[in-house]
């Protein structure tokens, strides 16, 4: 269908577009610059155009997160692919899959409609702790990471623990301290081409990183715990390295509160699907007082960030006067502008997710966009009623929300990965040999997720 | 003649072990390695534990008249049980623990269009569980975790050499993990059961107890471990078995139905509260042993869908309700079951009851059963995992695909439900 969007403010930062009144025409699900007829035109005069979300640390299929629903914590997988529409959202992106995991997060991902999904491969460094350690076994460390990312069809590659560290007193001599870990890694980064989505934590923070850029630090506002751990956040920021916020609501859920609530992904420390919470001040007072373009938005954790409260996270960085009442006088008075939300929300995803053709309206991007029905005048205040959900959503072409309304609920959605057509050697079939499953049940078959779209 | 090798997964239990290499020559089966005897009866016609049985294998559909089974056509055996179903007042489905994830989800859109209630045959083992968690939390731990960290391993009303045979030798007791490479020899095993079984065999520890001394024990093992212990404790072991305890430093209590054939929620949520506890201090985690091949994916569907894993009930004005307590037969006038011999479980007076009311039953089964023996209408079903492709959630939850191996006329259960619903 050819469709054509009239009239709208469109804020696009790859285009430098902030707020320019400009059409936009769809072929397919393409944009393209012209159109031989239209089958459809959309008003959207007064409206804001921007391109779809992408949520960078959507946990939405982690393993075990599920068990939630034992406290009404998580909404159900149709659920939760309306709020995303809703949100003017079509892409999540799950952080945790790890090697046996990764059918269970794939199926998860599969079950969620409407909006695309990807995930992140948790390496478990213990799996190639002494060949780290070696400058002569890179290579082949790096074609096994090529290789499981293809295997278990990841996007990309997320450390959570940046060292190696044994419950057993005997296999102590193989530790790895993070500061040597992060040397081996960036070498490993330089040497095979790799890129590491690193859970940020204060010691990773602490420690010089000798390549910033070989890596993404993730939920980086959860690790600055206290003022001095500001300036490294900036300064990681400042060196070319990106980040993303990681906002978190402080408190513990009353029903949970106190009980253990983990899940033991084969690392060092379990999952902790139930973590204390923070004062989001101090990703607030990071997100306001870095003015570059490196940050991402994204949510610290699953269990009180449902997507639900995106729009509340969003008032605080756009409108001072909706900041936390703790905040007020302590948080730099700087406000985003649209254009800012937009960069940190859909065109900086994109961008380190690699999804060359979204969080843009450039031609030839894949036509990904939300119309918010927020008014050219609408004080700050009111951004708030404007920009939680979006008046028209579009998919590859696809209308999927109109006027509010959900439209077409079985809109096609794919599940993207990395195609790295990498083979992996002995030290594939070291790791391997541990598991309880044959490889060819480790690795993700068709049946359990998708439709896929592999990426080169 | 051409002999052809495949390796695929076994559904004789939540194990789902997939390291079984079968023999395939002209479209049969010839010879099947690394398999259990409780497995075997997944790809023979022949008894569980008992080879030399035979299974009579269902192939054509039947429907019961004037007392007698006669075969009917496809079409007529599924316009009989649409009628069945669609004109009960409360229809009940049961079973599903011993269907694929595919057939799982058919049954949950049958459910909501019958407005039936959905009721898994181990409801009365893992509602408790459930519950146990909510009031306690949790520490989930794959198998693969398990096999690589657990040194101490509890058996609690469990006996996985009837339920579950190669979880010993894979995941729990004899398994070379990463960090446990020696095994058992490493692993401390205990075991809690009212019997002295084979587990006595490896266990270190086996506590035998009497019919309702569970609480006691639990009781004892609490005091002990808080160091307020009586001198004389009221059921013998709890202060070793305390000791056992304190000494993991990644430990897990695979419970069976033993924990809750009585007191159940009692049980699991003393258990529970045992684990978070020493949870506190080490790792422990609390883990059911569930002996049908996708009991867990029935819950997760459960979870997923509902958040809830409880039976359905889409019977109610207003709503669905979720119950933690198995079904009361006597409600129902119409039943549906698949994946499971609910008259095998049954107990005489509420079978009889079912019997003297002439509540039908529809049943959807590979082999002839008890159940098939009541039912009004059977319908066959293909194999999951031999003659049809499905997918099974092993024990811990982690989704594995089946393959298709062998060619059959008969329908998967999956399909049978979609025809269902179109015909309902």
């Amino acid at each position: 269908m050819n469709l054509k969007i009239t009239g709208g403010r469109v804020y696009d930062p790859a285009q430098g577009l902030d707020g320019a009144e400009r059409d936009l025409l769809i072929q397919g699900d393409r944009i393209v610059s012209s159109l031989e007829k239209t089958d459809r035109v959309i008003e959207a005069a007064g409206r804001v155009v921007v391109p779809g979300g992408i949520d960078l640390r959507g946990q939405v299929a982690t393993y075990g997160l599920n068990f939630l629903g034992l406290w009404n914590h998580f909404p159900s997988l149709q659920e939760l692919g309306r709020l995303y529409a809703a949100a003017g959202y079509t892409h999540v992106h799950e952080p945790f899959l790890t090697m046996y995991t990764a059918g269970y997060v794939h199926r998860q991902l599969a079950a969620i409609p409407l909006v695309d999904t990807s995930a992140s491969l948790v390496l478990n460094l213990r799996d190639m702790d002494n060949r780290l350690k070696s400058l002569e076994q890179m290579e082949e460390v790096g074609q096994t990471i090529k290789s499981l990312q293809e295997k278990t069809r990841a996007l990309d590659l997320r450390l959570l623990e940046p060292f190696v560290r044994y419950r057993q007193a005997f296999y102590s001599h193989r530790t790895l301290e993070t500061a040597r870990t992060l040397e081996g890694l960036t070498r490993l980064a330089l040497d095979c081409n790799l890129r590491f989505t690193l859970e940020a934590n204060p010691e990773v923070l602490e420690l010089p990183l000798p390549e910033p850029r070989a890596f993404h630090l993730a939920a980086l506002g959860r690790a600055v715990t206290d003022d001095r751990l500001l300036e490294p956040a900036l300064a990681r920021l400042e060196e070319g390295g990106t980040a993303d916020l990681g906002f978190e609501l402080p408190g513990a859920s009353a029903a949970m509160a106190g009980k253990p609530v983990k899940v033991d992904l084969g690392g060092h420390y379990p999952l902790d699907l139930n973590p204390g919470g923070q004062e989001p001040l101090a990703a607030l007072r990071l997100a306001l007082a870095y003015q570059g373009p490196n940050l991402a938005f994204s949510l610290g954790g699953p269990v009180r960030n449902p997507v639900a409260e995106f729009p509340r996270y969003f008032s605080w960085l756009w409108d001072r006067k909706a900041r936390p009442p703790a905040g007020q006088g302590q948080l730099p008075p700087r406000e985003f502008s649209l254009w800012d939300w937009v960069w940190a929300t859909r065109t900086l995803p994109a961008k380190i997710l690699g999804l060359a053709d979204r969080g843009h309206l450039q031609n030839g991007a894949r036509a990904d966009m939300a119309i918010f029905d927020l008014p050219p005048d609408a004080p700050r205040r009111r951004w708030i009623n404007g920009l939680s959900r979006c008046h028209t959503l579009i998919k590859a072409g696809v209308v999927v929300v109109e006027n509010f309304e959900l439209v077409a609920p079985e809109t096609p959605k794919a599940t993207y990965y990395r195609r790295t057509g990498a083979e992996g050697g002995p030290l594939l079939a070291e790791i391997c040999q541990y598991r309880s499953l044959r490889p060819e049940n480790l690795w993700v078959p068709d049946e359990l997720g998708g439709p896929w779209v592999g990426l080169d | 003649m051409q002999v052809e090798q495949q390796s695929i997964i076994c559904t004789g239990c939540g194990c789902l072990c997939d390291d079984l290499d079968v023999k395939l020559a002209q479209g049969q089966i010839q010879e099947v390695a690394n398999v259990c005897l409780w497995g075997l009866s997944r790809f023979f016609p022949i008894k569980r534990l008992h080879p030399q049985k035979e299974r009579h294998r269902l192939l054509e559909p039947l429907w019961r008249r004037n007392g007698r089974l006669r075969q009917v056509s496809y079409t007529q055996a599924l316009e009989l049980a649409a009628a069945i179903l669609g004109q009960a007042r409360r229809p009940l489905i049961y079973g599903l623990t011993n269907t694929g994830s595919w057939a799982q989800e058919a049954a949950l859109q049958l459910a909501r269009k019958l407005k039936a209630r959905l009721e898994p045959a181990d409801l009365a083992f893992k509602a408790p569980y459930y519950q146990s968690l909510r009031r306690h939390g949790f520490y989930w731990a794959p198998l693969e975790v398990i096999r690589d960290e657990a040194d101490t391993v509890l058996f609690w009303g469990a006996n996985p050499l009837h339920s579950c045979p190669r979880h010993l030798v894979r995941y729990s007791v004899f398994a070379r993990g990463r960090f446990m490479e020696r095994g058992v020899e490493e692993r401390q095993v205990a075991a809690v059961d009212l019997y002295r079984t084979e587990m006595a065999k490896f266990c270190r520890l086996l506590v035998q107890i009497e019919p309702r001394q569970e609480l006691d024990l639990l009781k004892g093992v609490e005091a002990h471990l808080s160091g307020s212990a009586a001198a004389k404790p009221a059921v013998k072991g709890a202060r070793k078995l305390a000791k056992f305890l304190s000494q993991a430093e990644f430990g897990v209590i695979f419970f069976g139905r033993g924990a809750t054939s009585r007191q159940g929620f009692a049980v699991l949520d003393t258990l529970g509260g045992l684990a978070a506890r020493l949870g506190e201090k080490q790792t422990w985690a609390l883990f059911p042993l569930s002996g049908d091949f996708n009991s867990q994916g029935l819950y997760h569907l459960l979870l997923n869908e509902l958040g809830v894993p409880e039976a359905p009930d889409f019977g109610h004005e207003g709503g669905v309700l979720t119950a933690a307590q198995p079904v009361d037969f006597g409600e129902f006038d119409a039943i549906l079951v698949l994946g499971a011999d609910l008259f095998w479980f049954l107990p005489e007076d509420q079978a009889s009851d079912l019997q003297k009311r002439q509540v039908p039953v529809v049943c959807l089964s590979p082999f002839a059963n008890r159940t098939t023996d009541c039912s009004r209408v059977v319908l066959p079903t293909a194999l999951a995992g031999l003659e049809t492709a499905e997918v099974a959630y092993r024990m811990d939850g982690l989704p594995l695909v089946l393959k298709k191996l062998l060619p059959t006329a008969l329908p998967a259960d999956r399909d049978i439900l979609l025809d269902l619903i179109q015909a309902v």
